[in-house]
């Protein structure tokens, strides 16, 4: 079996799991869409102020949603040892990895649809097709630019005590490029991009989401020395 | 012939406790070895180090002429472990556990002969039930259905009788009798030297850490 095998055969696992599990992952919704709600109560959400706040809120939403999923992902894996079950069999580590992250990824992404337009509804946006598109893209890297990261820093503290709040306490600082870079180009496309800035701002969104999933692929293996 | 597991000054050290400590050991292929020791003696460390799961803070450890360290490792793919805990996941059926360990191990087996497996160790009935829904026992059994399936050639053993009934206990010592037979290596931790004995010729005593006595299993009771 290639590592690519092995890597779509962990993440069918994944994903799997995660279907059986799905009252946690519409939890995991329902907190994204708890936390958009309070953003609107704490900022005016009409205007150029809330049309100005709806992109920093979104991906705020998805990364505070994001915790939850990872941790979850790797709840699984620790209840009865089961990741140790698959580091027992001749598993190549990084398919483990890109196993994991992918499933991660679709999970993260599969947030989109209820996050996107509930941020249209509290934060008044007028969105037309072009701007669903760009939306839809840049969802897709902000949420890679996070599963990446996410997945090694949950592996990371899997088995530490108070792996809740040590896990957004790594992860958080990592993922400001990613913050930054996907809060400008949403902002670009629901403002207008008088000045072609969207164009590097995604560029430098992707350039974070290559790095990540190439770093964080090679350093996964040391997380599970013990 | 060169044996099918060696230790050379094996040691780990937890904190600033040494868990275990120059531990020399060799099991040669077709031999059993028990390893007796009170609880937080060092058995569990031991087999998890021989099985590549912790890394050795002294010394070396070779399965099959090569280090299991790695994950991925070659050595990994001709042992088993089967421990306190089942490596199982919650949510996945037995045959999904089964087709899961089956791939991912690189075999090929077919549904039909996974599900024989299941039979054999008497889970037939509970193919779609999820592993959350099993009792102990159950777990225990799905989890040494791994031995089959793997055929290994060094096979570690923490507890193995751990919450086995009668007709458990019988097939996973044919299991492993057979797998003597045929060559495996195998290492038994366990507080129950008696019904670890058909498959276990020499035993070995862990105290803190390092081993105070060995010697043939006929000999352990008088050594007590």
């Amino acid at each position: 079996m290639s590592t690519f095998q092995q890597t779509l055969f962990v993440a069918r696992k994944d994903l799997l799991l995660g279907w059986r599990a799905r009252t946690r992952t519409l939890a995991v919704a329902l907190f994204g869409m708890v936390t958009l709600v309070l953003f609107s109560f704490a900022v005016a959400a009409d205007g150029e102020v809330g049309v100005s706040a709806a992109a920093g809120f979104l991906i705020v939403a998805l990364l505070l949603s994001s915790i939850l999923s990872l941790e979850e992902s790797f709840r699984l894996e620790t209840e009865d040892r089961a990741l140790e079950g698959l580091l027992l069999l001749p598993v190549d580590p990084v398919a483990i990895f890109y196993g994991k992250a992918i499933a991660n990824f679709v999970l993260l992404v599969l947030l989109g649809p209820v996050l996107l337009p509930l941020t249209a509804i509290f934060f008044s946006l007028e969105l037309d097709g072009a701007n669903l598109l760009g939306m839809a893209l840049l969802w897709l890297l902000a949420a890679a630019g996070i599963a990446a990261p996410g997945t090694l820093y949950a592996s990371m503290t899997s088995r530490v005590t108070g792996r809740d709040v040590v896990l957004p306490l790594l992860l958080f600082p990592l993922t400001l490029p990613i913050l930054m870079a996907g809060v400008r180009s949403f902002d670009l496309i629901l403002r207008g991009d008088a000045m072609s800035q969207l164009k590097g701002w995604t560029l430098l969104l992707a350039a974070f989401d290559l790095v990540y999933w190439v770093l964080c692929g090679a350093l996964f293996s040391r997380t599970l020395e013990e | 012939m060169t044996p099918s597991v060696i230790t050379r000054s094996l040691g780990k050290r937890f904190g600033r406790k040494w868990a275990l400590a120059h531990v020399d050991l060799e099991v040669a292929a077709g031999q059993g070895l028990l390893v007796v020791g009170d609880n937080g003696s060092g058995k569990t460390t031991l087999l998890r180090l021989l099985a590549g799961l912790l890394l050795p803070t002294l010394g070396e450890v070779e399965i099959l002429g090569s280090s299991p360290q790695q994950p991925g490792s070659e050595a990994r793919s001709h042992l088993s472990l089967v421990g306190h805990q089942g490596f199982l996941y919650e949510a996945l059926t037995p045959l999904e556990t089964l087709a899961l360990w089956n791939r991912l191990g690189g075999r090929r087996k077919s549904v039909a002969e996974l599900e024989n497996l299941l039979a054999e160790a008497g889970l037939a009935a509970d193919r779609d039930t999820r592993v959350s829904g099993f009792s102990s026992g159950m777990r225990k059994r799905l989890s040494l259905t791994r031995l089959h399936l793997e055929n290994p050639r060094v096979v570690l053993l923490d507890e193995p009788f751990t919450a086995l009934d009668q007709a458990g206990r019988e097939w996973l010592l044919s299991t492993l009798s057979r797998l003597r037979a045929d060559g495996a290596a195998l290492i038994v931790a366990s507080h129950d030297p008696q019904r670890a004995a058909p498959i276990c010729d020499r035993a070995i005593r862990i105290e803190r850490g390092q081993i105070s006595w060995q010697g043939s299993l006929g000999d352990l009771e008088s050594a007590s």
